[in-house]
């Protein structure tokens, strides 16, 4: 059978899409808002223990010894676990390029502060912690490899004595004659930035329940997972158990952001149930443990950039040079982080040629992860701040420049430099109706005012592609193999004509329960209110991923859509069986199979579900009594990559264009929004309030990261942040409240024409602050080239400079 | 370590009487001894609000208070919004889901239970004020503007369910 995917919305059965497109409200929320939800620490089994982690207060040393012996005999406590029991039962952890994982407890060394090295389990949370302050643990401290520099250094101490160098990898990629375009360039823009690491903190930390069943040495995990499969197979590897034996059970999340973390905390409890004869041992990660080295650390980054230019302002070239810093190990695939800008590496710009020398380095800082956006959020800063200095020096308006570089919209598809293929777009579209919703004369207007009074007043113009819907064929030159990500869902209409959608990851709050339903149910031609959507464990899911890469609402619509297909097909053929007639002859619309050419002949879903399922002896030969369908999407057309890493890898580009005007206060250096505006062009809005949501919630991130949110490290490795007093979450106050508009240029390729959309405010927004920051301290000639650009380090600057 | 207390409380309008230890969080009770789930703990140093609840009409840190503190107070969690025996969300819970005021949902209970509190003093806040309200609330996902137009909505209904 072939399956129809419409990749528009006319193309569904119904004369009108009554849900699709609308802001309608989610089905998640009620019991979000009722506070009935089970996130897991919500969840208690009979005979649950509760672990507790000792963590290393070194960056860098040798364990000599443990004694727990006391803490073991302390009332109340079951098991306690040791790098001696990790190393006769576990694996390090998978990692790409493969080999630089850490075991889930130290085992003969620590290589960062916070680093689990012994785990209780004991009858309360209370218990158990206060078994922790019973243990001894010995250390001969190692010299600490601090930053890159340290690590890079002839003789440095190693991080992965095994590894014989600190690099992780170090590659360089060439796409096109970058040496040529730089050589006939009018103008060399260049340089170096760093960006300091941020993260991805959801209010809820992660947290799990696991439980080892030792007669049949299977393992079953509850908890706050992000992407189940993905984490079943990975215990599996590191637990050394067969993977049919580990069955995931995904709760809903109180956010993730990619940074959740999950392995370490998985295997510990694992173990610790294991080892305390196989009772459920949970496990909340505080927050303080979630600060020093929970799965939420990202971006560590220094960059050195060049941007070749003719007078005209055409951009010509782009080189980028990175190093970035890992922390210890490649365990949360941060490395993946710094391959992903391969997926629009030359933004929106008809840039011919470019390069990019890549060094990812260990060090005894904690293990990076991904954070929402996965990369592009510091690349993006790079290469928009250099568009603006080429603007300055040009003499050219900021978004003068970007329009006179935008690929054009006959030009789509477009493929970049660097190998991915664009879908569509028109970006001056956007320029223009941000430029308007913004008033950007009256704002260039009040900026010359405020500095005629002396007011540092900046404006920026940042133009943005997010890559949507990820494939994992971007990330084959870091080591991680194979083309196309599955998501797998199972539509089933019952006896009563309600629909179950069962699908394979949980809530992690983007709503995408709800886009579900509204697919499903316009396809059927049923009311929203009669679907229920519902999680499979992973034994029983189909293949799926889950969230992730600007993916799952597009990915999950493909998925709907072609189990709705299949169910379509089958649903004809039953009733072309009783109506003695053809199955072409049949159609499905509005909720009905009806004869194409005598549409009051017909059945509802409903009509037919009850006959598929109670009258066996009106069914078509071959026609199972089962109307149920399965189907696992993956991107279409994707490819592997050559040698540059080149390939079809991010179905869908979808732009944004943000304007905002800031002021410095000289005093303090404190950055004041004044205005906020942004134009964005994501195809099919499938759900609006899901995609504004998206909008605002990865401005506010970028603002955090632009402005205010920093995992500050001592010289010698030690964290200088383990609290939210420290890390400054953005609140209420610092979040400006922005103005948006769009445009919908549907792709042509995606199912709907929707494209990924959860990640581009977070590549913009910091990108845009800065611009706007360096547009305000122009006319002192100063410049801001690290973030965040907090207070403290605008005031430094001012006051260096006087 | 286990001095044991017994608190008498009345929590969401039941009235409980418990022996706890006395280094039991209040927000460990609520959640895990009375099983009320809903009051969600962020960070367990005083700073997301995710634990927010009334104790005697004013909004508290749960996770900041111990349980032998709330004895003889009167709680309210974001259980005990919800009408008991109809299942229909208060307004404000309801102004959170038109407005979609949420996304995961976490920080949720605690920016409806400031509300509660806000809108009881000053029934039609400015933005500013409900900036100011909010202020100790953090949420990660939403970015704050969808859950300022559902308190602004809530504020609405509430307001125009008392004058009708
Ligand atoms: S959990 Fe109480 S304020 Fe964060
Ligand atoms: S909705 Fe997720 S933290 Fe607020």
């Amino acid at each position: 059978m072939a399956f129809d995917i419409p990749t528009r919305s006319d193309q569904l059965p119904t004369d009108a899409p009554r849900f699709i497109g609308k802001a309608v409200n989610r089905i998640e929320d009620p019991a979000l808002v009722s506070g009935t939800v089970e996130f897991i620490d919500n969840l208690s089994l009979p005979g649950m223990l509760h672990c507790a982690i000792l963590r290393s207060p070194h960056p860098h040393a040798r364990i000599t010894g443990i004694d727990a012996s006391t803490a073991l005999a302390l009332p109340g406590v079951e098991a306690v676990l040791t790098g001696d029991d990790v190393a006769r039962w576990c694996d390090p952890c998978f990692t790409a390029p493969e080999g630089w994982g850490n075991t889930c407890l130290a085992v003969g060394k620590v290589r960062f502060v916070g680093e689990p090295v012994v785990a209780v389990a004991a009858s309360s949370r209370y218990i158990a912690e206060d078994a922790l302050e019973l243990i001894q643990v010995c250390y001969e401290l190692l010299a600490p490899v601090a930053n890159p520099d340290a690590a890079m250094a002839p003789g440095a101490p190693l991080v992965f004595e095994n590894r014989g160098t600190n690099v992780i990898q170090s590659r360089t990629y060439t796409w096109g004659e970058v040496d040529r375009i730089f050589a006939d360039a009018d103008r060399i823009v260049s340089r170096q930035f760093r960006w300091n690491r941020v993260g991805a903190n959801p209010t809820e930390t992660f947290g799990c329940i696991c439980q080892w069943d030792l007669a049949d040495n299977s393992l079953t995990c509850r908890g706050a997972y992000q992407t189940p499969r993905f984490m079943a197979i990975g215990r599996a590897a590191s637990l050394r158990l067969p993977a049919n034996k580990v069955r995931i059970i995904s709760h809903a999340q109180g956010g993730g952001f990619g940074g959740k973390g999950g392995p370490r905390g998985t295997d510990i409890a694992a173990l610790l149930s294991r080892k305390s004869g196989g009772r459920p041992v949970k496990y909340i990660e505080d927050r303080m443990e979630y600060l020093l080295a929970g799965g939420g650390q990202s971006w560590d980054r220094y960059y050195d950039a060049a941007l070749a230019v003719k007078a005209d302002g055409t951009v010509t070239g782009f080189k980028v040079r990175l190093v970035d810093d890992q922390g210890a190990g490649a365990e949360g695939y941060g490395t993946i982080s710094a391959a992903k800008p391969l997926a629009a590496f030359t933004g929106n710009y008809r840039i011919e040629a470019a390069f990019y020398d890549l060094t990812l380095v260990a060090t005894n800082r904690a293990p990076t992860y991904p954070y929402r956006g996965y990369g592009p959020p510091p690349h993006n800063l790079v290469l928009e701040s250099l568009m603006d200095v080429a603007a300055r020096e040009l003499a050219l308006d900021p978004a003068e420049l970007r329009r006179r570089n935008y690929i054009r919209p006959d030009e789509f598809p477009y493929t970049v430099p660097s190998g991915n293929e664009y879908d569509s777009g028109n970006y001056a579209a956007v320029l223009d109706r941000v430029l308007e919703l913004a008033d950007y004369r009256a704002l260039r207007e009040t900026q010359a005012q405020a500095r005629a009074e002396g007011r540092l007043v900046g404006i920026g113009v940042v133009s943005t592609v997010e890559p949507g819907v990820f494939d994992w064929n971007a990330y084959a030159t870091v080591g991680v193999p194979g083309v196309g990500v599955p998501e797998g869902v199972k539509v089933a209409v019952d006896v009563f004509g309600n629909v179950t959608v069962a699908v394979g990851f949980n809530l992690q709050g983007q709503g995408q329960f709800t886009v579900a339903a509204q697919v499903v149910a316009d396809y059927l031609g049923v009311d929203m209110n009669s679907v229920k959507v519902t999680t499979a464990s992973t034994d029983v899911a189909l293949p799926h991923f889950g969230q992730g890469g600007s993916r799952l609402g597009v990915a999950v619509t493909g998925a709907i859509l072609g189990a709705c297909d299949k169910l379509r097909q089958t649903f004809c053929r039953v009733v072309a069986h009783v109506m003695h007639a053809e199955p072409g002859q049949i159609e499905l619309f509005n909720g009905r199979l009806q004869m194409k050419h005598a549409p009051e002949h017909g059945m509802s879903i409903a009509e037919v579900a009850g006959l598929m399922l109670s009258r066996s002896d009106l069914l078509p030969p071959g026609v199972e009594p089962c109307p149920e369908a399965s189907f696992v999407w993956v991107s279409p057309n994707r490819n592997q990559p050559d040698d540059q890493g080149r390939c079809r890898s991010y179905l869908t580009a979808a732009n944004a264009t943000h304007v905002v005007q800031v002021e410095i206060d000289r005093c303090t250096g404190q950055v004041k929004i004044l205005g906020y505006y942004i134009v964005d062009d994501c195809g099919t809005r499938l759900n609006p309030a899901n995609v504004e949501g998206q909008l605002q919630g990865g401005v506010a991130q970028g603002v955090g990261a632009g402005l205010y949110e920093e995992y500050v490290y001592d010289p010698q490795c030690q964290p200088l942040v383990s609290t939210f007093v420290d890390y400054l979450v953005p609140t209420i106050h610092e979040v400006p409240m922005t103005v948006k508009d769009h445009l919908v240029t549907p792709s042509p390729v995606a199912p709907l024409g929707a494209k990924g959309c959860g990640e581009g405010a977070i590549h913009t927004t910091p990108a845009a602050l800065l611009c706007a920051i360096n547009d305000a301290l122009a006319p002192l000639g100063l410049e801001c080239r690290e973030t965040p650009a907090s207070p403290q380090r605008l005031w430094k600057l001012l006051h260096e400079q006087a | 370590m286990s001095t044991r207390q017994t608190i008498r409380l009345t929590v969401n309008g039941k009235s409980y009487e418990r022996e706890v230890e006395a280094r039991l969080t209040l927000a460990d009770f609520l959640r895990h001894e009375l099983h009320l789930g809903g009051t969600h703990v962020g960070c367990e140093h005083g700073i997301c609000g995710a634990c927010t609840i009334l104790i005697d009409g004013r909004s508290a840190r749960a996770c900041l208070t111990l349980a032998v503190q709330a004895d003889g107070a009167d709680i309210i969690t974001v259980e005990g919004l919800r009408n008991r025996e109809t299942g229909q969300l208060h307004p404000i819970q309801q102004a959170f889901v038109d407005a979609h005021g949420l996304q995961c949902g976490f920080c949720t209970p605690g920016f409806i239970m400031t509300t509660l509190e806000l809108l009881g003093e000053n029934p039609d806040p400015s933005d500013e004020e409900i900036k100011e309200a909010l202020g100790g609330n953090l949420c990660r996902c939403t970015g704050y503007q969808s859950i300022l137009d559902s308190v602004r909505l809530a504020a609405r209904r509430l307001q125009s369910a008392s004058a009708a």
